[in-house]
């Protein structure tokens, strides 16, 4: 039986104290044994960000790529081997803004993999920038009057691309998060979890105690997560009470299903066919 | 001499200049002739001016001839832009060859011709049939070549395309033509017509590339397009990425997940892919790019040719780190490099890149047929060749630099990479140690990698004075060789195959005796730089052209009698 334990790593955790990556490694930790799923089953792909370090603090088969490309090197890799489960680690900086491109694709592809975006809406890394998701306004050392431009809404982009599993979760609950991320595996194709995090060092208004008094659950208030409209309008719903949980899920054929040479199974296993002009 | 003939059939893009070259081509090639194909196109799909040209010989040919033969002109301006370098007794062929002296043209009703044989679409294969007719190609043997053109499209496509031939044909077999081809059209064919950029593909299904991802880019789009239609007979899925920094990237993950893979792009396209270069090399995943060159900077001349990217893609991406880079000479060679690329990528987890340009790629070749490629070595290790899975560390320093490389979720052993630099076991560290450990442990490759390094290929390296080139100038310097010789010079030639790391003892033993002069499509001679950087050794001159066209063997004669301070003929 797997535990928790065994996706301990011993390396040194680099992160802030408190900062919310803590419990979204947590989480990550819980729904893998949830999913009886070993450390050696399991591949983590990141991009580069305080999110995109997370693979070094479990113990699995981890890429930490580039800035804004976890999302490519997790279509190649489930391109060769389609049997790997691929979780993505990312920012929003390196999701939404630097690899923004592949995002809008991977949702296209709908690549069955779970794309978890660690949204705390600055950049940390870097020490304090404006972040795609930080709010118009928001003054930041680089921004010292304020952001000029409007938010990202991730959520609701990923509706309008037509994403097949759309949710938000909270750093701040564990539990709830690691339920999303077993659905997130579970679903057949591309599925975003935006989880929503303070950033003790560089962001003071978006605090835990901020979201703690203001999240709740869709599916307390009978959401319907089969209705996109209806995900549609919760995505936008922002301030006094930010919904979390499945805004929208829709089972559709996925990147591999759609690729006839890949019926024959994972394109590492088939066997070579030898040249002839 | 012997037989030697150049025709060129220029007219508007999507006038369908390609299908009277490709009749052309396969009839000539058909009957036992060399042939060349060489296309000249600009950057859009409708009007404008392209052109094709066809070299048919008793000898293979590699490089385009300036001297024409034969000029169809399938719109007006064709016939102004290559009116000049018609031969003495060359002729134009026209709708209306108005203007030129009588003997050098033929005013044939083309489009008429093709109205009353089915459709105007057809006129190019009544130009085709012309063409034909006044080469004195056999009409049975044609009328084969028409329909093996054509049998895809049915029995009705077919037919009109044999009455618009049989047309043109008629029209000029019994007309003057001193080029006409007298006798030979009897023989078996040598190998067989290929496209530059189909070789690199074949070669890369020869290694047992299982993945390919790229973005459109003239010319590598070609290679990308004959790799797709080799997916259905091979384990092999070709992605479109939404750009070149997702293909790259594609690339690596593929890569790292264990099967080989590839891209191909152009100058531009191989900019964004540098960081991804970068994450091959310090991840130690192996990755093969293949760079059509086209000149540059930035957008440049998109459907032209050049030898621009050899700097820059020995040097390409931050900081350095070992990699191959190969530039072949021929279909034979590409296929060959492409098989090699992959084994020593993988065998070195480096990035190893193969330069060809948009001349190769979109010149149709006499190719012989390739010998069988080597059995497929993959470099991978699981479980079963572990003490101790549990204890496996992806970046072990090793002797040669070399780790054993695992695959993820393939076994227990568990494999971690990352793109900062890392321990043994790929977590990052900061550490002076570790990154010293890191940088002596890639670059302690170096020394296997060059010992696979293969010397230049020599054409009379005794001579007195050698022309030095690389990639697919090869074809063109060879044959100016040729003809230097038959005036009585003392000429060789070296070609460069493989580059990087640059095979400096083979190029010095070469250099240091006499005077080179290097020949190649850039305008600083990079070649001749790199010689010098490597072996310290200065050439006498540099042949170049920058114009984004292919060189021509007389122009390569021309510019070594203008090269200073070499001695006159002997």
């Amino acid at each position: 039986m797997v535990t928790v334990d065994d996706y301990r790593s011993d390396f040194e955790n680099e992160w802030c104290p408190g900062c919310g990556n803590f419990g979204i490694l947590e989480a990550m930790k819980a729904a893998l044994v949830t999913l009886g799923l070993e450390p050696h089953q399991v591949l983590v792909v990141s991009g580069i960000g305080q999110a995109a370090k997370t693979p070094h603090f479990l113990r699995c088969n981890a890429f930490h790529g580039l800035h804004g490309r976890a999302l490519p090197v997790a279509t190649g890799a489930k391109l060769a081997n389609h049997a790997l489960t691929v979780l993505v680690n990312s920012g929003d900086g390196d999701c939404y803004g630097e690899g923004g491109n592949h995002f809008m694709h991977a949702v296209r592809r709908n690549l069955d993999v779970t794309l978890i975006v660690h949204d705390n809406r600055i950049y940390g890394l870097t020490k304090g920038q404006a972040s795609p998701t930080s709010d118009l306004g928001m003054p930041t050392r680089i921004q010292p009057e304020g952001t000029v431009s409007e938010g990202f809404n991730p959520l609701a982009a990923a509706l309008a691309l037509g994403a097949g599993f759309v949710a938000r979760g909270f750093s701040g609950d564990k539990a709830h998060l690691a339920d999303l991320i077993v659905a997130g595996v579970r679903h057949k194709g591309f599925a975003l979890i935006d989880v929503l995090q303070p950033c003790v060092s560089f962001n003071p208004i978006h605090t835990h105690g901020w979201y703690k008094q203001r999240v709740f659950d869709l599916a307390g208030e009978g959401h319907d997560p089969g209705d996109w409209s209806a995900a549609m309008a919760r995505s936008r719903q922002w301030g006094d009470r930010i919904p979390l949980g499945i805004l929208y899920e829709e089972q559709k054929p996925t990147f591999i299903d759609r690729i006839g040479a890949l019926e024959k199974g994972p394109l590492i296993d088939q066997a070579a066919v030898e040249f002839a002009l | 001499m012997g037989l030697d003939r150049t025709i060129v059939i220029g007219g508007e893009a999507g006038q369908g200049i390609q299908t009277v070259g490709q009749l052309l081509a396969a009839a000539c090639h058909g009957a036992g002739f060399e042939v060349l194909a060489v296309n000249d196109f600009e950057s859009r799909i409708r009007g404008g001016h392209s052109s094709i040209g066809l070299r048919v010989a008793d000898r293979p040919v590699s490089a385009p001839c300036r001297r024409i033969d034969l000029l169809v002109a399938l719109d007006a301006p064709s016939e102004a832009v290559h009116r000049s370098d018609l031969s003495e007794d060359g002729l134009v062929l026209a709708d209306r060859a108005a203007g030129l002296a009588e003997g050098r043209a033929l005013s044939l009703p083309l489009e008429q011709m093709a109205r009353e044989a089915g459709g105007k679409i057809l006129a190019n294969t009544v130009a085709a049939g012309a063409c034909l007719g006044l080469l004195g190609a056999p009409e049975d043997h044609c009328r084969r070549i028409v329909r093996q053109q054509f049998e895809a499209k049915g029995d009705e496509v077919v037919d009109r395309n044999i009455a618009a031939f049989t047309a043109g044909y008629a029209a000029t077999r019994n007309a003057a033509f001193n080029g006409r081809i007298q006798a030979g059209w009897d023989r078996s064919p040598r190998g067989r017509l290929m496209e530059g950029n189909l070789s690199v593909a074949l070669g890369a299904v020869a290694a047992d590339c299982r993945v390919g991802a790229f973005y459109p880019m003239s010319p590598a789009t070609g290679i990308m397009a004959h790799l797709a239609s080799l997916s259905g007979r091979y384990p092999l899925v070709v992605e479109q990425a939404e750009d070149e920094i997702a293909a790259a990237n594609m690339v690596v993950g593929a890569s790292f997940a264990g099967v080989r893979a590839m891209t191909a792009t152009s100058g531009g396209g191989f900019s964004l892919m540098t960081e991804a270069l970068g994450l091959a090399a310090i991840t130690e995943t192996p990755m093969v790019v293949v760079d059509a060159m086209r000149p540059g900077p930035a957008t440049g001349l998109p459907t032209r040719t050049a030898q621009g990217d050899l700097n820059f893609v020995i040097h390409a991406s931050q900081d350095e780190f070992p990699r191959f880079v190969f530039a072949p000479g021929s279909p034979e060679q590409a296929f060959e490099t492409m098989v090699r690329a992959f084994d020593l990528s993988e065998r070195f987890q480096v990035p190893a890149i193969v330069l060809v340009d948009q001349f190769f790629n979109d010149s149709l070749f006499t190719v012989t047929d390739f010998p069988p490629p080597p059995k497929v070595v993959r470099h991978i290790i699981g479980d079963a060749d572990m003490a101790d899975p549990a204890a496996y560390r992806r970046f072990a320093v090793t002797a040669d630099g070399v780790s054993p490389r695992a695959l993820p979720c393939r076994g227990k052993a568990l494999v971690v990479a990352a793109s900062d630099d890392h321990r043994e076991d790929g977590h990052l560290s900061e550490t002076m140690a570790d990154r010293r450990k890191m940088v002596a442990k890639r670059f302690a490759k170096l020394p296997a990698m060059m010992a696979r390094m293969r010397p230049p290929e020599t054409l009379h390296p005794e001579a007195d004075l050698l022309l030095a080139t690389w990639g697919s100038s090869r074809g063109a310097v060879w044959e100016a060789v040729e003809t230097l010789r038959e005036a009585g010079r003392s000429v060789g030639a070296v070609h460069f195959c493989d580059l990087w790391p640059f095979p400096a003892e083979a190029a010095g033993e070469l250099f240091a005796t006499r005077p080179w002069v290097t020949v190649e499509q850039n305008y600083s001679g990079q070649l001749g730089r790199l010689v010098r950087e490597q072996t310290g050794l200065k050439p006498a001159g540099r042949i170049t052209r920058t114009d984004g066209r292919p060189f021509f063997a007389e122009e390569i004669v021309a510019g070594l009698k203008e090269t200073k301070g070499l001695k006159g003929p002997k």
